[in-house]
């Protein structure tokens, strides 16, 4: 008969490995979706793999608490929180420049607005035809907040209510920081083309 | 989505999404027919995101940050702590294992048969205190099976064993757990037996035993599991059982 401690010690053990289990089957498979985000977020491959990393050993340790309906959005909250922790601390300036953006999408948006007075539209051909570098470095540029939520939208495949449930904000900023961070990236494109064409 | 702003420009981005409701969905596609600018931020939206779905490199994880992981999550060798002690699990599973070897049921490996045995008996004790013991009333074998045929996927084996002492007395239909199963009556002196045929797997066979004093009997011949219950002696039910068995396999049709 083992004594109490030992007991205590084996049911630790074996709790222990159906965590692991349950570890392999809820977090493996999104590794590559926790990876790419926590790219996104940290702008190099190196500080996303220690990202997605810590964000594993906290999914490992808070695995029981998870009630398995959505394991991406889940995991993805993680990341996220785990991404930010490290913005905090490596890049804080990075958090801060979101109420620049919005200022400026308020003036444009007062004033004439860059696209929508034309009739034609020869920018969806152009958006069409931009080239994958143009493209990252375009998405790389964007405030956090924006840059996520459209991450987590045209890359990951989230829908509005999975994107509001990681990024902690309701439906309708998330449409609009879609949008917002949407027309940027037009925007860029279209600047980037006048830059190479003249 | 149901939303509380209005702004057609906002709204587009939700309707390429497929994220509005159906009203609103209506009414932005009116105003995409009428506003060419609104029609031209469509399309710009929706070649942004097709751009960026087919351009954009989709990196996966590398290859050693999947093993990094699982190596941090599991540095401790637990298979082998377990292997050394009875965990947890193994012994709820001996206390399960050690009750019921107290029950008396000592040659059973599952729990379930026992269910099935008290069913068994209680369809043979509901079939004493009816009006008629069977649904079909029959000395003719050639008459009891055809019956069953018309009721369910699979007539049982009706064998005669007058000679043997046991009179064919008709056939019912039982409902174990949820599956109806066959059940042939026979008569041997003033006593009834019952015995039932179940698809094997459903019951696991087990030795004569007896329940609220009624000798139960399983076996399992050619996939089918029979329960014969009876309160004739267990002498009698067994040389039923007998010559249920022997009955040549080419005389029960």
């Amino acid at each position: 008969m083992p004594s109490r401690r030992g007991a205590q010690n084996d049911a630790r053990c074996v709790i222990r490995d159906e965590d692991q289990a349950r570890f392999s089957t809820v977090v493996l498979p999104h590794l590559d979706d926790c990876y790419r985000l926590a790219r996104w977020l940290t702008g190099n491959r190196a500080d996303a793999e220690d990202v997605v990393q810590e964000a594993c050993l906290r999914a490992f340790r808070s695995i029981g608490g998870f009630a398995g309906i959505n394991a991406r959005a889940w995991l993805l909250t993680i990341v996220r929180h785990a991404a930010y922790t490290w913005l905090g601390k490596n890049r804080s300036a990075s958090l801060l420049v979101v109420d620049d953006l919005e200022a400026v999408e308020r003036q444009q948006a007062s004033g004439a607005s860059a696209f929508g007075q034309e009739p034609q539209t020869p920018e969806a051909a152009l958006i069409a035809n931009t080239d994958a570098r143009r493209l990252e470095a375009a998405i790389a540029e964007l405030p956090v907040p924006f840059r996520e939520t459209l991450v987590l939208r045209d890359v990951q495949g989230l829908d509005y209510r999975e994107i509001a449930e990681v990024t902690k904000v309701p439906i309708g900023t998330v449409m609009s920081r879609l949008a917002r961070a949407r027309r940027r990236l037009m925007q860029r494109i279209a600047e980037g083309e006048e830059k190479a064409g003249s | 989505m149901t939303t509380s702003t209005t702004d057609p420009r906002l709204l587009v981005h939700a309707y390429v999404d497929g994220e509005l409701d159906p009203a609103n969905a209506l009414e932005l596609e009116r105003q995409l027919a009428n506003d060419p600018a609104l029609a031209a931020e469509r399309e710009r939206i929706e070649a942004l995101r097709r751009t960026i779905a087919e351009r954009l490199p989709r990196e996966p994880a590398p290859a050693g940050l999947a093993r990094r992981i699982e190596a941090a999550v599991g540095a401790r060798p637990a298979p082998a702590r377990i292997a050394s002690h009875p965990s947890w699990r193994a012994l709820a599973a001996s206390v399960v294992v050690a009750a019921f070897l107290g029950s008396g049921a000592t040659w059973l490996a599952l729990p379930p048969a026992p269910a099935d045995a008290d069913m068994v008996v209680a369809n043979h004790v509901r079939a004493l205190m009816a009006p008629a013991p069977v649904d079909v009333e029959s000395t003719d074998r050639h008459t009891v099976k055809p019956w069953f045929s018309g009721r369910i996927p699979e007539a049982p084996r009706v064998v005669d064993l007058s000679n043997d002492g046991f009179a064919l007395v008709g056939g019912r239909i039982d409902v174990i757990g949820r599956t109806p199963v066959p059940t042939l009556v026979y008569r041997v002196r003033q006593h009834l037996i019952s015995v039932s045929a179940l698809p094997a797997g459903r019951a696991v066979a087990m030795p004569e035993e007896q329940i609220a004093g009624y000798n139960v009997v399983s076996w399992t011949d050619n996939g089918v599991t029979y329960w014969a219950v009876s309160n004739v002696a267990a002498a009698d039910l067994n040389a039923f059982v007998k010559a249920f068995r022997a009955a040549a396999p080419d005389g029960n049709t």
